[in-house]
């Protein structure tokens, strides 16, 4: 039952931010910011409700990843919404939040695939580097899409009723700097410390092998993005649509690994 | 509502050469103040307007035309009149734009606010125009914020400040270069200033020209051939010479791009013949606009502005009603009237408030009743005696006439 108050909450909140991005009045957007508030407090109180009796951070399964990569990423909007320059950012990210925590919510459950190895120090130095950088990842999606948006409409000319309060590219530009340039090395930690938790098991490499193979390339896609910006400075548009393209390939493999292979991530570790 | 009157000389009814002697202060119209009367006078670059109540129109002409030095018949020819609700109606159109050479620009708002502040030192407004006056500022703003009337930038010039603001939020940490001393330039430069834009660099061909601009703008100004390393440091760049030539080309873009890594740069080019190569708007972070992109997008503003303008005038009839409403209350038998049906209405409030027998409440309402009359009788004898709009208007204040007034009718 509180699942679904927290997806509605988020649904909700997504619909204040939309009205405001058409209709810039005080009142909407405060109702936004305490609404995304309340989410944000269920969301937490449901993660840890997800903990069960052991105390042990949710991420053992990728439905308790994908939940707690949301509640990240929202973490991260919640800053932006009580910035007046950055609020509408939500109305781009909560509706689709608020889908995925809806498409999860039914098998979202504490204790699901608790695993001996998780005793292990590294879990938790692997999990949460991981999920921030793809949380952070998320975040830098939605600004590139955002961007894109209100670049398009720029090249236009004609700054219609949308434009006029989305932020400016250039702070678009800079939050997409900040949010790659962190989502990276977290997701590098979050990586190096799989690989130590892996080789002090002394796992077969092959058994996690697809894992690790869909992992590089997002690595590579993000790690050629930040290349391009730092050296040759590719900022705004081409780091927005490499952004884009790394995180829905984020995505594609990590649904299709965890579809294909269900518990190829995890099975190495078990043993 | 009767006693408001406007004498109006605007682009409409004047030619410049006309309107440029009348310019109206409140201090013109002290000396007419004197028992009660109002004045309130509004003079912008397309109008001069005098709001009144309480005074002989013929006078007031007379008194415009000494000030002006325009005959009094002439002067008439040049006039706009409008009396009670149509008075009203004017001035809320003006302050909301709708009555703008540009419909729906929003520096007019302004002007009837400082005008007002000039009166209200010079003591020519009193009870009714300063009511008029806010009810016309409240209008104004309602048309502002429900309307889309004055959100889209019908000028070229604004509307370059407008896409340097999309592009980079606060223009003043972006250095703006301006190529070009004329007039178009100069009126986009003013612009970016008035936005807050700090660090300007003029260049032009003609030194001394630069200098001039520069100095009014505060500005530097930078010789020709400094171009290609402004262009490496200003992110904004506005071109407006007479160079039969493109002076920013493709192959020059590229390396400055190059140069500032990337860093975004927005040129708008307001020249004919153009001073940019269409070709540079296509190196990877600089927004290119010429004259025709910009113009084609400005007529569309005002034709979006058009479409507004129905929902506007909407708003200002339906706060003429109400302003309507509002001054024909300022009556003093009509003011009396309320207060005794205030009485009557707090009266049976009370009665329906207690069970008493009925024997009993007959008495407690005759005594209620009588108590009442008794207290309202010696406002109601000060009201005949002294009807004045102040005393009118504060009594209703006092005993919140209007309010009540209203929510009866809702009801």
């Amino acid at each position: 039952m509180i699942l679904w108050i927290m997806v509605l909450l988020y649904v909700l909140t997504g619909a204040c931010f939309i009205t405001y991005l058409f209709w810039r009045r005080r009142p909407v957007v405060l109702i936004a910011r305490g609404l995304f508030l309340a989410s944000i407090a269920i969301h937490i109180l449901l993660t840890l409700s997800l903990t069960g009796p052991a105390y042990r951070i949710p991420l053992a399964s990728p439905v308790q990843a994908a939940n707690m990569m949301v509640l990240l990423a929202s973490l991260v909007f919640i800053f932006f919404a009580f910035r007046k320059q950055t609020a509408v950012l939500g109305a781009f990210f909560l509706p689709v939040a608020g889908v995925v925590l809806g498409m999860i919510a039914p098998r979202l459950q504490a204790g699901e695939g608790a695993l001996p190895a998780m005793f292990h120090a590294w879990y938790p130095l692997h999990t949460v580097s991981v999920v921030a950088g793809e949380a952070l990842f998320a975040v830098a999606f939605v600004v590139s899409v955002v961007y894109l948006f209100h670049e398009d409409i720029i090249r236009k000319g004609h700054l219609h009723w949308s434009a006029a309060s989305l932020p400016p590219l250039k702070l678009l530009d800079r939050i997409l700097s900040a949010c790659l340039g962190a989502g990276f090395v977290a997701i590098t930690a979050g990586m190096l410390f799989g690989a130590l938790w892996a080789s002090s098991l002394g796992v077969d490499l092959s058994q996690i092998a697809m894992k690790i193979s869909a992992g590089a390339a997002m690595w590579l896609v993000f790690a050629f993005s930040l290349h391009q910006r730092f050296a040759i400075r590719w900022s705004g548009r081409r780091t927005a649509l490499i952004t884009i393209a790394g995180f829905l390939l984020m995505i594609i493999l990590f649904v299709g690994v965890n579809l294909a292979y269900p518990g190829a991530h995890g099975a190495g570790l078990t043993r | 509502m009767n006693r408001l009157g406007c004498i109006s000389i605007n682009h409409r009814s004047a030619p410049v050469e006309v309107r440029e002697k009348i310019v109206l202060s409140p201090q013109d119209f002290r000396g007419l103040c004197a028992d009660g009367e109002e004045v309130y006078a509004l003079t912008t670059c397309n109008r001069s307007e005098a709001y009144w109540t309480g005074l002989d129109e013929q006078a007031l002409m007379q008194h415009l035309a000494s000030l002006s030095g325009v005959s009094g018949e002439d002067i008439r020819g040049y006039c706009e009149i409008f009396r009670g609700e149509e008075a009203i109606r004017h001035l809320f159109m003006v302050a909301s734009g709708l009555d703008s050479l540009i419909i729906g620009e929003n520096q007019i708002l302004g002007q009837v606010k400082d005008a007002y502040r000039q009166a209200l030192a010079a003591g020519t407004t009193s009870t009714f125009l300063n009511k008029a006056l806010h009810w016309t500022f409240r209008t104004a703003k309602r048309v502002r914020t429900e309307t889309s009337i004055g959100r889209y930038p019908v000028s070229v010039a604004s509307q370059a400040v407008e896409l340097a603001c999309h592009i980079f939020g606060d223009i003043s940490a972006s250095p703006v270069l301006v190529i070009g001393a004329g007039d178009m330039a100069g009126i986009a430069a003013r612009r970016l200033k008035d936005r807050g834009a700090g660090d300007l660099c003029i260049i032009n061909r003609t030194f001394s020209a630069a200098c001039d601009l520069a100095e009014e703008l505060g500005g530097k100004p930078r010789s020709f051939s400094t171009l290609r390393e402004e262009l490496l440091r200003c992110a904004i760049v506005i071109t407006s010479t007479g160079s039969p030539a493109p002076i920013i080309t493709r192959a020059m873009m590229d390396g400055v791009m190059k140069q500032r890594r990337n860093e975004p740069m927005i040129i708008i080019d307001i020249a004919v013949p153009r001073d940019v190569e269409p070709e540079a708007g296509k190196c990877y972070n600089c927004y290119l606009y010429d004259i025709d992109a910009l113009e084609s997008i400005v007529d569309k503003h005002v034709s979006f502005r058009q479409e507004e303008t129905d929902k506007a005038l909407a708003i200002v009839s339906a706060e003429v009603e109400r302003f309507a409403r509002w001054a024909g209350s300022l009556d003093a038998q009509a003011t009396i009237r309320d207060l005794f049906s205030l009485m009557d209405e707090y009266i049976a409030s009370e009665m329906g408030a207690n069970s008493l027998e009925p024997r009993h409440a007959a008495i407690v309402e005759q005594k209620l009743r009588s108590s009442l009359k008794r207290y309202l009788h010696r406002v109601a004898s000060y009201l005949k005696e002294h009807p004045t709009l102040t005393n009118i208007e504060q009594t209703r204040r006092i005993f919140q006439l209007d309010e009540d007034y209203q929510d009866r009718h809702k009801g």
